[in-house]
């Protein structure tokens, strides 16, 4: 389905196009959701928030502003990072680090997601320790960029280059799969 | 502007990460609306965290999807659509079951009309808009073509030019005059190789270890001969696997390079001298 079709369905409210949209980005949504919360319980909630978020507020929707998806990305990525910073979210989880979900989740959960995706770790792993770290504060921790700059006292040039460089590795390897 | 060095300065990946505060973003679009090139990255950027996000996705569980799915339900039969075109039409077409009368038939004819009409419209826009959007992709497509004819462009130039070295320096009669850095005080393991045609007099140049430079200075190379030393050209040490072609030296019985000042100097700086070799 092309994008504006798709746009004009949801914005009818056309509940087989919301469920098309929901077979198509449910994967990549939650995807960038569980980068974020491990739990995957409170993820999912997370998720379902975000979701319905999405198909009531699709009037809000600037198609001059980005693409369908990048908008869906961050309301579904801020609905994560509100939720991490939330009272009840840190009293629950801790002690979670990245390295925890990087390295730890996918023994923890068995075997389905590793079947249908490639995981984090596999993901990451042709990034050098630079952009590694970088990603890892920004699209996992959800610092935002001047955050890290300041926090590991490094140029923010140094910080932006990074992120480029990084997702253009990550490009690569997300098409050779 | 440099569009090229906006492009990469990873401003556009933070736009799309939405990690811009207002203003930011503002300048973003203003720059994607101008330049079509800054528009096509962040499709490319967009289009990349899509793949990245797809592949590296988790598919949530059967049991959310069913909720999901549920609330749409909900929500869509609490959502009222925005008082428009459709409504009043439909009443109107439903008085046609039963006796109708002769103002009315016209009527309806009417309405029947209106709305093959109003279809037909809405089936020209989304004809226009499909056409639309397969022209910009075409467009597309032919700048992506452009730009890689251009970098094969540029690498045609690239491989001409080291055929056109590499063959010189087989023809051609060249002897092999090492510069080292041994014993002097600049780079103790500095190497370059320089070699000499002294019939065609052509003088080429291989950096093999070489420091790197501050930008206000150059190395120059000297072929000292009868006349005392003569400045034969600029070595990039940068360029490590690449013949170097310099001037023409007519007589030399030693070859050396100096630091000077950017862009070479008449008489050579004795004192900043890096690597020397005699021509045996």
């Amino acid at each position: 389905m092309e994008e504006q079709a798709l746009i004009e369905g949801l914005r009818a409210r056309n509940k087989q196009v919301q469920e098309y949209l929901y077979e198509k980005y449910s994967r990549a949504l939650f995807g960038v959701i569980s980068r974020i919360i491990f739990d995957r319980e409170i993820a999912e909630e997370v998720f379902h928030d975000g979701f319905m978020k999405i198909i009531k507020k699709i009037d809000n929707y600037d198609e001059s502003k980005g693409r369908l998806y990048t908008w869906m990305a961050n309301i579904c990525r801020n609905s994560a990072i509100d939720k991490t910073r939330s009272k009840e979210f840190s009293k629950r989880n801790k002690t979670n680090t990245i390295d925890a979900y990087v390295y730890g989740m996918e023994s923890e959960t068995g075997t389905a997601e590793a079947v249908d995706g490639i995981g984090v770790k596999e993901l990451m792993e042709d990034l050098n320790d630079e952009q590694r770290f970088v990603m890892e504060c920004i699209y996992f921790k959800g610092y935002t960029h001047t955050e890290v700059a300041e926090e590991y006292s490094l140029p923010l040039g140094t910080v932006k280059s990074r992120i480029r460089s990084a997702i253009k590795v990550l490009k690569k390897k997300a098409d050779k799969i | 502007m440099d569009i090229q060095e906006y492009i990469s300065s990873g401003k556009l990946e933070l736009f799309v990460l939405g990690d811009l505060n207002e203003t930011e973003q503002q300048e973003v679009l203003a720059m994607a609306k101008k330049y079509p090139e800054i528009d096509q990255e962040i499709a490319a950027i967009e289009e990349a965290m899509l793949a990245i996000d797809q592949a590296s996705g988790v598919t949530p569980s059967n049991e959310v999807k069913n909720k999901v799915f549920d609330s749409l339900e909900s929500e869509n039969q609490k959502y009222t659509p925005p008082a428009s075109k459709g409504g009043p039409l439909q009443k109107e077409v439903k008085l046609e079951p039963g006796g109708v009368p002769v103002s009315n038939a016209w009527k309806t004819f009417a309405v029947a009309a209106s709305v093959v009409a109003l279809l037909s419209l809405s089936a020209a826009i989304y004809y226009a808009n499909q056409y639309f959007d397969v022209e910009q992709r075409f467009e597309i497509a032919l700048q992506r073509n452009a730009v890689l004819a251009e970098e094969m462009q540029t690498n045609q130039v690239k491989m001409n030019a080291l055929d056109t070295e590499m063959e010189k320096f087989i023809t051609g009669n060249f002897d092999k005059i090492p510069m080292k850095g041994e014993g002097l005080p600049m780079q103790e393991d500095a190497l370059v190789n320089v070699f000499w045609d002294k019939n065609s007099k052509e003088v080429l140049l291989a950096v093999d270890q070489l420091a790197k430079l501050d930008p206000d200075n150059d190395y120059q190379l000297w072929a000292i001969g009868d006349e005392g030393p003569v400045g034969i050209g600029l070595v990039d040490p940068a360029n490590i696997l690449g013949l170097q072609t310099m001037n023409l030296a007519s007589s030399a019985q030693a070859f050396a390079i100096t630091i000077e000042p950017k862009g070479g100097s008449e008489s050579p700086t004795l004192e900043k001298l890096v690597v020397l070799g005699e021509v045996s």
